[in-house]
């Protein structure tokens, strides 16, 4: 049963289109990965399914409801959590408030928004904590999240996505600009959210998305040419064409 | 109780003893409008050029009420805060509309229709000449004309304003408007509905000026034109700025600064605006956080140096 699909999605920019006429479904609890070259239109059907961009045309089915259209903070509210290619945090606030402002995004109520201390609100506050212990800063709630390193600030950007509690999660190159040990850190960290997320993931590390993923959409100039089992798409004559030749040898 | 409160409970005690008590009064005053620009400014990085339209708009409409109608004084208040956050809201709701440059032009632009129309509509503002003949009538049976009363009644809204802002700074909302200023777009993406909360900063920024502008017009017994105008608008950044934006007690310190710079200094030397300029620029280039950023590194120096 897919929790999200869409349905000829389509973004063009003037005569640039970048997103080509998509349909793909994702299935609940999956792990699910776009690859594909430098520009294929990854990063745009991101901001699609996130409601930073509107489509041009086509549908986004997403637990039965047609969301095309609907802003990103009504996207994030119905329970896609994003994480960005380039880190997106709140530099001044504490590494705590930043995933503490994603948890209580997501309360069902917001009572008290203006008059309740922030701090009363334990469930917001357990979540938050628990999503910092998951991913490894719990021991730097306190540091404002500019002072913590690059490799830290990753983690920080997965963990604001999980704090939301998501139903969809989207992550954008999760191990953009790490190092290979702190890459290792990241795949060991996105692996054991598999089963208990479902999980679009973008990545350019082919030995990761091979052997983390359900399934395998691969894009290429805003098309999709090929969707399988990562060993299907292993084979595809095509694949290895657009995508893995240019790279190098699986 | 913290410090900074035996700090601040301790100058509300004590100002009125050494400092003329209408510039007292006027003090917090302007610290209760610089709370409600901080909301906007500091907190949400929104620069609000035009607080003085909520602060006028407030002054000239109960002004009016008090001098035609006699409303008693905690109606006149509550009058006051209202008008201030509705025109807030009205004005709010065109500028969140736009952000960075165009917001700021927006805030001041609109402050300037503000400041004409109480220019052009004489029989009720007064023009040029302000409002004159405003009463301060009796506050639930007490007499507040002896100036330390009304010093008093003052000192103490502007401690509950302060108790209020407080709160609203260390509620979700207090996060999230400081979410907005870091990164819009995470806030957005994270579900917050970036639009509708500067609006909320701005409503509650507005109540705030409305409150100040009541009790200013109440302190003088006059509106100036000039309670609408830009200066006045610039005049509240400014106090802000070298308070400190961005921590709770920065425009406190800032109305203080300002307000008792310019009343006791202008009194010996004409140009003290100079006085103000070299303060601005010292702090736009070198102590962003204005005093308050000055005392936290001074406290930094003196704990590491033993």
């Amino acid at each position: 049963m897919p929790l999200v699909r869409t349905e000829r999605l389509t973004k063009s920019f003037g005569a640039l289109v970048a997103v080509n006429a998509v349909t793909f479904a994702v299935d609940e609890g999956s792990l699910h990965s776009v690859i594909g070259p430098n520009g294929a239109g990854k990063t745009t059907l991101f901001n699609l399914l996130s409601g930073q961009l509107a489509p041009t045309s086509g549908r986004i089915v997403f637990d039965g409801r047609d969301i095309a259209g609907t802003p990103p903070h009504g996207v994030a509210r119905l329970g896609i959590a994003r994480s960005f290619q380039r880190t997106s945090i709140f530099p001044t606030l504490s590494i705590l408030d930043n995933v503490w402002l994603a948890a209580f995004a997501r309360q069902r109520s917001w009572r008290g928004l203006a008059w309740r201390r922030a701090d009363r609100y334990p469930e917001v506050a357990e979540r938050a904590m628990a999503v910092l212990d998951e991913v490894g800063l719990a021991g730097k709630a306190g540091e404002p999240a500019r002072a913590i390193s690059h490799g830290e600030q990753r983690q920080l950007e997965l963990a604001i996505g999980l704090a939301a509690a998501p139903r969809l999660l989207l992550l954008d190159e999760p191990a953009a600009g790490l190092s290979p040990e702190e890459t290792k850190r990241m795949v060991t960290l996105v692996s054991k959210l598999k089963g208990r997320y479902t999980v679009i993931l973008i990545e350019h590390k082919i030995d990761v998305v091979m052997s983390m993923s359900d399934r395998i959409s691969v894009m290429h100039f805003g098309s999709l040419i090929a969707e399988g089992a990562p060993a299907e798409i292993q084979r595809s004559a095509e694949v290895r064409r657009a995508y893995l030749g240019g790279f190098a040898a699986p | 109780m913290s410090r900074a409160w035996l700090v601040i409970l301790a100058t509300v005690v004590l100002l009125p003893i050494f400092v003329r008590h209408s510039i007292a009064t006027e003090i917090w005053i302007f610290a209760i409008f610089g709370l409600g620009l901080n909301l906007l400014m500091g907190y949400t990085g929104l620069l609000s050029f035009g607080q003085a339209t909520f602060f006028g708009t407030a002054a000239y409409a109960v002004g009016y009420l008090l001098k035609q109608y006699a409303i008693n004084v905690v109606l006149a208040l509550a009058i006051g805060v209202a008008v201030g956050a509705v025109s807030a809201a009205l004005v709010g709701y065109l500028c969140v509309q736009r952000s960075g440059l165009y917001f700021i032009m927006l805030t001041f632009a609109l402050n300037q229709m503000f400041y004409f129309v109480a220019y052009q509509w004489t029989t009720v503002t007064g023009g040029e000449d302000g409002m004159p003949g405003v009463p301060r009538p009796s506050l639930l049976g007490l007499d507040i004309h002896a100036p330390l009363a009304y010093y008093s009644v003052v000192a103490l809204l502007f401690v509950l304003a302060l108790w209020v802002m407080r709160r609203i700074v260390e509620s979700p909302l207090g996060k999230i408007l400081q979410s907005i200023r870091d990164n819009e777009l995470r806030a957005e993406a994270l579900g917050y509905d970036v639009p509708r909360m500067k609006l909320a900063a701005f409503v509650l920024g507005g109540a705030f000026a409305g409150l100040a502008g009541v009790l200013y017009a109440m302190l003088f017994g006059i509106v100036p034109l000039e309670a609408i105008g830009f200066v006045f608008s610039g005049n509240v950044v400014f106090a802000t700025l070298i308070g400190g934006s961005g921590s709770l007690y920065g425009p406190v310190i800032g109305s203080f600064v300002f307000i008792w710079l310019s009343e006791s200094v202008s009194a010996i030397w004409a140009r003290w605006p100079l006085l103000l300029g070299v303060a601005f620029v010292v702090v736009v280039l070198f102590l962003r956080g204005g005093v308050v950023e000055a005392w936290a590194r001074y406290r930094a120096w003196r704990h590491a140096s033993g």
